[in-house]
């Protein structure tokens, strides 16, 4: 949904709103080193893409949020340690910003990255 | 506490190899367990990292337990096994950060197999690396500044470092100052008074490391002292033992440092539930104690520098008043300056509340039977931080004093006219806080008209008004203030007066019974209601007022 009815009129707030929230939250989680576009036909993980949306969906049903993330995580962290991680940081950002509940935050790991020392 | 400076000679004659790696591990990982209530207290965020100390601990002991039955005396195959152990355990943000900053430490020792002052530095070095590397977009005033902090000290101190110890030194002493440094760069921190968690975690960890150098105790932890802003005195009190009558809180500045640790023994003998709190140099201690001991403490921190506050409370009096504060507390919206403030006239609790949830900045107590004077209301917005405020009397008795205010304050009141709780009920839906005074008052003022309003209650006397007879004890319904039905029961009542409103033409009823009342009968009779009308909207809501067993918002 992302509506909301006041006296004046009606907000909406588009998913792409969202995962600008979620995409900022995810740079600064700890361990993710990237996101991954959705469709990985292609089968080449891009790193980090500037563009917000790319490797976050967001998702409205009825008056709740869901939200899918793609991540690429640094090799040689403990995976569910950072996937737990960001997830709460995503829920705890767009919570904050918007005041809607998030039902859910899915994470994907797409990929990891290998340092080059590693 | 002191240091054992023959111990101190002793641990730098001897190589740092790996069992002597794996008792610094040890103490770091204790010390890091002792104070883990105060790097708990610290966390800001309800998310994202739970509690720092914790995960922080419980991922150091991952990494203590790949390590204890370990008996190699190689400080790369022993710093390799701990890294192992963090990265396996690491548990929350924190706890993955550490492991990176291990990681990168085991790294950076090369395959040394003892741990000298060149090496120690560049393993720090690598450590800080590793760790930047793991986030897209670092933030600093966490746990990666005081990794940095502590790694580019290292660095600096190389050349004039004596040995690995001293840069042991430098390290804590980095890491502190890093730590103390947080909240000027993460604003988070420096709104919550506090310093950042996970960077107070690293900093134990090097600390119980020089203290097992030291030969310093790692289990009394140095900090129950706490920031004097997370102290919690309002939970504290809600734990009042027996025989702990009197609450003490002493704000002092001790002479010169003060020894916790006796400071401590010597509170523990007068009484419970103590907390140190530390800011800025001052302190402030709180302690419960029976009523003989209530001077003992204040004589005692006399003696350790100069109080500059004492206060003493009798709990037990206390105690009554939180509790009846926190049943009645009504969550009132915070008026912003300039905005418009709303002053409700409320007969009960519950209708308090519901006022409050629709924005009303300030209730006067007050009904058809206990009218408010002028003064009553004029208090409730005196001190109200805006110039601009509307009053909803909610009683046609109530009206004239509330225009009495209006003349005699100063500021720029507006009096809707409101001559029945729903009544003002539905004028708040018009409610704008940041419009203009004159046009707010008027939209609410015409939103009066959209509701019918119904009383239920028990007649006092005998008489006949407007056509209806009615006998002493009887259930009456009144409709928009005018006697309408007669009854025998509430029940009845209410659906005499539901059906002489019309309510079957209209869309929403509201049901707020009295606090004579029991809420299952009212929410039978809403049932009953309900019935009667399957295509109305009916809502029960507890409005807590007095002598009316209903109030009934028809619209």
């Amino acid at each position: 949904m992302g509506d909301e009815t006041t006296t004046l009129g009606a907000i909406h707030i588009a998913p792409s709103a969202v995962a600008t929230i979620a995409y900022h939250a995810v740079l600064e989680s700890y361990g993710v080193v990237g996101l991954a576009p959705k469709n990985l036909a292609d089968g080449i993980v891009s790193t980090i893409t500037r563009e917000p949306s790319r490797g976050i969906t967001v998702r409205y049903k009825e008056d709740k949020i869901d939200i899918d993330l793609h991540i690429i995580v640094e090799y040689g962290t403990r995976i569910n340690s950072v996937a737990q991680s960001v997830a709460n940081t995503v829920r705890f950002h767009v919570e904050k910003a918007l005041g809607l509940r998030v039902n859910s935050v899915n994470v994907h790991v797409a990929g990891l990255r290998v340092s080059a020392d590693n | 506490m002191g240091m054992d400076a023959a111990r101190l000679e002793k641990f730098r004659k001897l190589p740092i190899d790996g069992q002597a790696m794996k008792r610094l591990i040890d103490a770091g990982v204790t010390w890091l367990r002792t104070n883990k209530e105060t790097v708990n207290a610290l966390n800001v965020f309800p998310v994202p990292d739970g509690d720092t100390g914790t995960n922080m601990t419980l991922t150091m002991q991952a990494a203590w337990n790949e390590i204890k039955d370990l008996g190699t005396r190689n400080l790369s195959e022993m710093a390799a096994a701990v890294s192992k152990g963090a990265l396996m355990g690491a548990r929350g943000n924190s706890g993955v950060i550490t492991s990176q900053i291990l990681r990168g430490f085991s790294r950076g020792l090369r395959e040394n197999p003892i741990l000298d002052k060149e090496t120690f530095v560049r393993a720090l070095c690598e450590a800080r690396d590793t760790a930047y590397k793991g986030v897209v977009r670092p933030v600093e005033g966490t746990i990666l500044t005081v990794i940095k902090e502590v790694a580019g000290a290292a660095e600096a101190a190389l050349n004039s470092a004596q040995d690995a110890v001293e840069i042991l030194e430098v390290a804590v002493q980095a890491a502190d100052a890093a730590v103390k440094k947080t909240p000027e760069l993460l604003p988070v921190l420096k709104q919550a008074g506090v310093v950042d968690s996970g960077g107070k975690g690293l900093f134990f960890i090097l600390e119980g490391m020089l203290r097992h150098v030291y030969g310093q105790s790692l289990e009394m932890p140095l900090s129950q002292v706490q920031p004097l802003s997370s102290m919690n005195l309002q939970g504290a009190l809600e734990e009042v033992e027996e025989g702990q009558d009197y609450e003490v809180v002493v704000d002092f500045i001790p002479k010169g440092e003060l020894n916790l640790q006796s400071f401590y023994g010597k509170l523990e003998e007068m009484g419970t539930s103590i907390q140190v709190g530390e800011g800025e140099g001052m302190y402030r201690m709180h302690i419960h104690v029976p009523t003989e001991n209530r001077y003992l403490p204040i004589d005692y921190i006399m003696g350790l520098g100069t109080v500059t506050k004492v206060a003493i409370e009798n709990l037990l009096a206390q105690m009554d008043d939180i509790q009846n504060s926190q049943a009645n507390q009504i969550p009132f919206n915070a008026v912003e300056p300039g905005n418009i403030a709303i002053v409700v006239v409320s007969p009960g609790l519950g209708l308090s509340r519901i006022f409050a949830s629709l924005g009303a900045a300030a209730v006067v107590e007050g009904g058809q039977t206990m009218n408010p004077s002028t003064q009553d209301i004029l208090n409730s917005f005196e001190n109200l931080p805006t110039d601009k405020v509307i009053i909803l009397p909610n009683n046609k008795n109530i009206i004239l004093a509330a225009n009495q205010a209006k003349e005699v304050t100063v500021k720029q009141v507006q009096v809707v006219p409101s001559r029945t709780v729903p009544q003002g009920l539905s004028a708040m839906l018009s409610f704008l806080a940041d419009g203009d005074l004159k046009d707010v008052a008027e939209k609410m003022t015409r939103a009066l008209e959209s509701v019918s309003t119904g009383e239920i209650t028990i007649a006092t006397r005998s008489v006949e008004i407007d056509g209806v007879a009615v006998q002493d004890g009887q259930v009456i319904g009144l409709l928009d203030g005018k006697l309408a039905v007669a009854a025998e029961s509430v029940q009845q009542g209410v659906m005499a007066l539901l059906e002489k409103a019309g309510a079957a033409e209209r869309e929403l009823i509201t049901l707020f019974y009295g606090e004579e009342l029991p809420h299952t009968e009212a929410h039978r009779i809403a049932d009953v209601v309900r019935e009667a009308y399957p295509s109305l909207e009916i809502e029960v809501q507890e409005g807590g007022q007095p002598h009316y067993q209903f109030l009934i918002s028809i619209e």
